[in-house]
């Protein structure tokens, strides 16, 4: 008994060992500390979103002083054109923005988790079908296709979702489909399918759980990109519309009085990098995490 | 031979993915809301302005029949007339085509001469358990900060000091940061996954310098996933000169869709969209082509 | 007289796992020495510290590895490329991974010979770095027929080939052939038939012990077959836990086997069966270290163990013509 586990033990230790290096065993399974930082950061910003629905940070339609001020008591981050104080539209324009890209990344992963997983299991003409049109989605570069998108849906909160969805879904597609095919061709897969388990059971139980971890690292890239394309349609004036704040409607209106206020800009611009940053540096200590590589590297 | 096949197999199917683009464009075009007739004369249209159209763009005839109208017009280079200015809009295009192939260019130059060596190197420096804080603060940086976030910083800080901007340079600088960025990222990585590979072990055996292990047995074997990944940057670049063309006021192709949105003049939009599409998918042959050549595993395999 | 390869007291950690523990090795020149032992008993770390070829995350906490005298471990890098390209060939597992997939075999070989050319003019001592092509003329491309013929690949299309186009024995013969072109004057081979089937195994043997007896080359062949092992080399050492725990003449080890786990190996190989009698496999499964053993790390799984085997590390006793780690074996020596 005590030595099998010391053997179950060992055999592990091994290949962490071989795999992440000095990491040892326990570190491989954590994430480190940057990324931790970076989810952190994370939370913050949800944190600073839900406050921004009970008003936490004031009113952000109030007028709460003078136009256009620096940074000061009463407005820490700076008052707008229209005496407006920048902290609380910062914080809706938080939430606005993680609202839409984690609603369009959901999507973007339940579309990939579905369609990839069916066409790496089923091939035939399905693969064929989903990765043609996946192909064609991305063949347009990201804004380009978010733009086409808003000048056929209009212009608003719509256009921003679905472009964000359109955008991510076709590398997520593609990389559930082949960590999908990777996981069809074992053994046990096969066995579970003769021994007569349904497919719902087979996809469900067998090949889902390890896709699991490419559809979070994915997601998690994905956010970022959201919050990017959010940011750049909103910027551009075909996203989300004013009054309603969002990072990029917010960087979009600082610009115009960059001159006389350049907080305006300066506000929303570090949280919308803060925001992709910690996001990244995530999905980077995620792929980590859930994809180690090897690193026995002798030069 | 079998290459050949390869390779012509490869180009039909890009075919039939331009193909695909152009009906998803034409349809979004025939599928907005209010009609194509509404969208394209607004609202206040009178019933001889919409005949006139309908004429003029054959909406009496079949929908298989004017997209082969369009596809037929495509083809002979006539992308239709701009709402706005009434000038053809190939015209157009080809006057502002220089100022974006010189800022995509640009950038895609930085990325290859300034990402390439910055991965290579990062990787050789690499420790297991990854690279230091600091580092990977920066290189999460590069691919962290949008082009219209960094833009506004520049123009902020060039007009705020009255600096002098030569040109493209500026505005390519804001562009190739996020394509630098990422092509030193996917350097790095390919490096990295080369460097574990037995053959390597073998040179290091052999006695051979790290540099000469670099340049005869790493570089090569690398270069697939770097250059597959400029046919992406490149793509994404168009994009990104769509918003720094916009910022810096630059007479593009993109600010010129971008405005074109903003005025819902589609049939530009149409022609920038399908452009930007047709580049990305030609690039993309054209390095499947050229990874082919640097990698003999590549071109078996598919 | 000091020999070519003297390993002492290596002990070598993997983070908290410990590969070597201890471990001690002797070649001469011209010798051909099997090390054997099952998959994690050390002897890939072994192969490897040989020409410091250890993964960045491998400590070396103690012992010397010495080629020809220099201290391998402590060599500055300029020194060790040097001892890597001149005296030192390694030869490796997975055949087709070892060379560059993005280059044509010959252009593989003739990058290797001008760097040694390079090198050669440098001066070597001792050894000439015409290695047996000398007063032949034609360029460098006979120098690629040659290596190549050298390994029994007289097909002109090998030169021109990939590595994914060939067969693995025959991507095994040009890794051999890289490896020999420096004629280094020892070979380093881990498990380089594991991955062939028997027939091109023991062509490929064939190959790299007559080609090492021309250019009198020592061998260090790592392997877990020990029969196959014993009717090759001159000596062989049994690796168990990180050390080696017996070594001496090839057909002594094989069949008269001191210590009670080679005795127990040579008795679980179906070449050394007799018709009739059930093979014994080793009972229970090696330890895995995570730091220094206390006793002798085989006497879990030892018949023989007494109390001392767990708690008093053994040192090395000759027994007959043998070097064995063992607390009793005097006496098991008496009873076998």
């Amino acid at each position: 008994m005590n030595r099998t586990t010391r053997v179950k033990g060992t055999a592990r230790a091994k290949r962490t060992a071989s795999v992440k290096g000095t990491a040892g065993g326990r570190r491989a399974r954590r994430l480190d500390p940057l990324s931790l930082t970076g989810l952190g950061c994370l939370l913050l910003l949800v944190l600073v979103a839900l406050g921004s629905l009970v008003h936490a940070g004031g009113d952000p339609d109030a007028i709460v002083g003078p136009r256009l001020q620096p940074p000061g008591p009463g407005w820490w981050l700076g008052t707008d054109n229209l005496g407006r104080s920048m902290l609380p539209r910062v914080m809706e324009g938080v939430g606005t923005t993680l609202l839409l890209s984690s609603a369009a990344v959901l999507v973007t992963a339940a579309l990939s988790a579905g369609f990839g997983i069916l066409a790496g299991y089923r091939g035939g003409y399905l693969n064929e079908l989903v990765m043609r049109v996946v192909e064609l989605l991305y063949s347009f570069p990201a804004i380009v296709l978010a733009i086409l998108v808003a000048a056929v849906a209009g212009p608003g909160q719509l256009a921003a979702v679905a472009s964000i969805v359109l955008v991510t879904i076709p590398l997520m597609i593609r990389l559930v489909r082949a960590a999908a095919v990777a996981v069809a061709e074992r053994d046990y897969v096969t066995a579970a399918a003769i021994s007569g388990a349904g497919l719902p059971r087979i996809l469900g139980r067998h090949i889902l759980p390890n896709v699991a971890g490419t559809i979070a690292v994915q997601g998690t890239y994905a956010l970022s990109v959201g919050i990017s394309v959010e940011g750049g349609l909103s910027f551009l004036g075909f996203g989300v519309q004013p009054p309603q704040a969002s990072l990029g409607v917010l960087i979009r209106q600082g610009g115009t009085y960059m001159m006389a206020a350049p907080w305006l800009i300066i506000g929303p611009g570090v949280v919308l990098v803060l925001a992709i940053l910690s996001i990244n540096v995530l999905g980077d200590g995620l792929r980590d995490r859930f994809e180690p590589r090897e690193t026995r590297a002798l030069i | 031979m079998r290459l050949l096949l390869w390779w012509a197999g490869r180009a039909l199917s890009s075919a039939v993915t331009l193909l695909g683009i152009s009906v998803l464009i034409f349809a979004a075009l025939r599928l907005m809301p209010g009609g194509f007739a509404e969208t394209i004369l607004g609202p206040f249209a009178t019933p001889e302005q919409k005949a006139e159209l309908a004429v003029r763009y054959g909406l009496d005839q079949s929908v298989f029949a004017q997209y082969g109208h369009w596809m037929a017009a495509v083809g002979t280079g006539d992308f239709g007339t701009s709402m706005i200015s009434g000038q053809p809009v190939a015209a157009e295009l080809w006057a502002r085509l220089p100022v974006t192939a010189q800022l995509t260019l640009l950038a895609v130059a930085a990325a290859v001469l300034a990402g390439v060596p910055l991965g290579v190197l990062t990787a050789l420096r690499a420790r297991p358990g990854g690279g230091g804080v600091a580092g990977r603060l920066l290189s999460g940086l590069g691919v962290s900060v949008p082009e219209f976030a960094l833009g506004s910083l520049v123009v902020f800080v060039v007009s705020r000091y009255g600096l002098q901007t030569s040109g493209y340079l500026l505005p390519a600088a804001v562009l190739s940061i996020f394509a630098i960025s990422a092509t030193a990222r996917t350097t790095r990585d390919a490096v990295l996954n080369v460097l574990v590979e037995p053959h390597v072990t073998a040179a290091v055996a052999r006695g051979e310098t790290p540099w000469f292990i670099v340049r005869h047995h790493i570089l090569r074997n690398a270069a697939g996933p770097v250059l597959t990944l400029t046919a992406t940057i490149t793509a994404y670049l168009l994009g990104g000169a769509l918003i720094v063309e916009y910022l810096f006021n630059l007479p593009g192709i993109g600010s010129y869709v971008v405005q074109a949105v903003g005025r819902r003049d589609y049939a530009v939009v149409q022609a920038g969209v399908l452009l930007a599409a047709t580049v990305f998918i030609v690039m993309n042959v054209l390095i499947d082509l050229l990874v082919g050549l640097v990698d003999p595993r590549l071109g078996r395999r598919a | 007289m000091s020999a070519l390869l003297e390993v002492d007291g290596l002990e070598v950690d993997y983070g908290t796992a410990r590969a070597l523990d201890g471990a001690d090795l002797r070649v001469a020149a011209g010798e051909a020495v099997g090390v054997v032992g099952e998959s994690g008993s050390g002897k890939s770390t072994l192969g490897a510290a040989i020409g410091r070829l250890l993964p960045r995350q491998a400590v070396v906490t103690a012992g010397t590895v010495r080629v020809a005298g220099e201290p391998v471990l402590d060599l500055p890098p300029a020194a060790l490329r040097r001892l890597r390209g001149q005296r030192l060939g390694f030869v490796f597992q997975d055949p087709i991974a070892s060379l560059d997939p993005t280059m044509r075999v010959g252009n593989q070989l003739k990058l290797v010979l001008r760097a040694q050319g390079r090198e050669g003019r440098e001066g070597r001592d001792g050894h000439d770095s015409g290695g047996g092509r000398g007063g032949r003329g034609g360029g460098i491309n006979a120098d690629v027929a040659f290596h190549l013929g050298r390994v029994k690949l007289d097909d002109p299309r090998v030169a021109t080939a990939y590595p994914h186009q060939l067969s693995g024995g025959m991507a095994q013969r040009v890794a051999i052939a890289l490896a020999m072109a420096a004629s280094p004057e020892l070979l380093v081979a881990d498990e380089p038939t594991a991955s062939l089937d028997s027939q091109v195994r023991e062509e490929v043997l064939n190959v790299v012990f007559s080609l090492a007896r021309e250019e009198g080359t020592s061998i260090v062949w790592l392997s877990h077959d020990l029969p196959a092992v014993a009717r090759r080399c001159d000596r062989v050492a049994v690796m168990y836990a990180g050390r080696v725990v017996e070594s001496g003449p090839a057909t002594e080890v094989l069949g008269n086997p001191v210590h009670p786990y080679t005795a127990a190996l040579a008795r679980s190989a179906p070449a050394a069966a007799t018709p009739g009698v059930r093979l014994e496999p080793v009972p229970g499964r090696p330890p895995v270290l995570t730091g220094p053993s206390a006793g002798c790390a085989f006497a879990p799984r030892c018949p023989f163990a007494e109390d001392r085997c767990t708690t008093e590390r053994p040192e090395p006793v000759r027994v007959g013509t043998q070097d064995v780690l063992c607390h009793r074996a005097a006496e098991l020596e008496v009873i076998a």
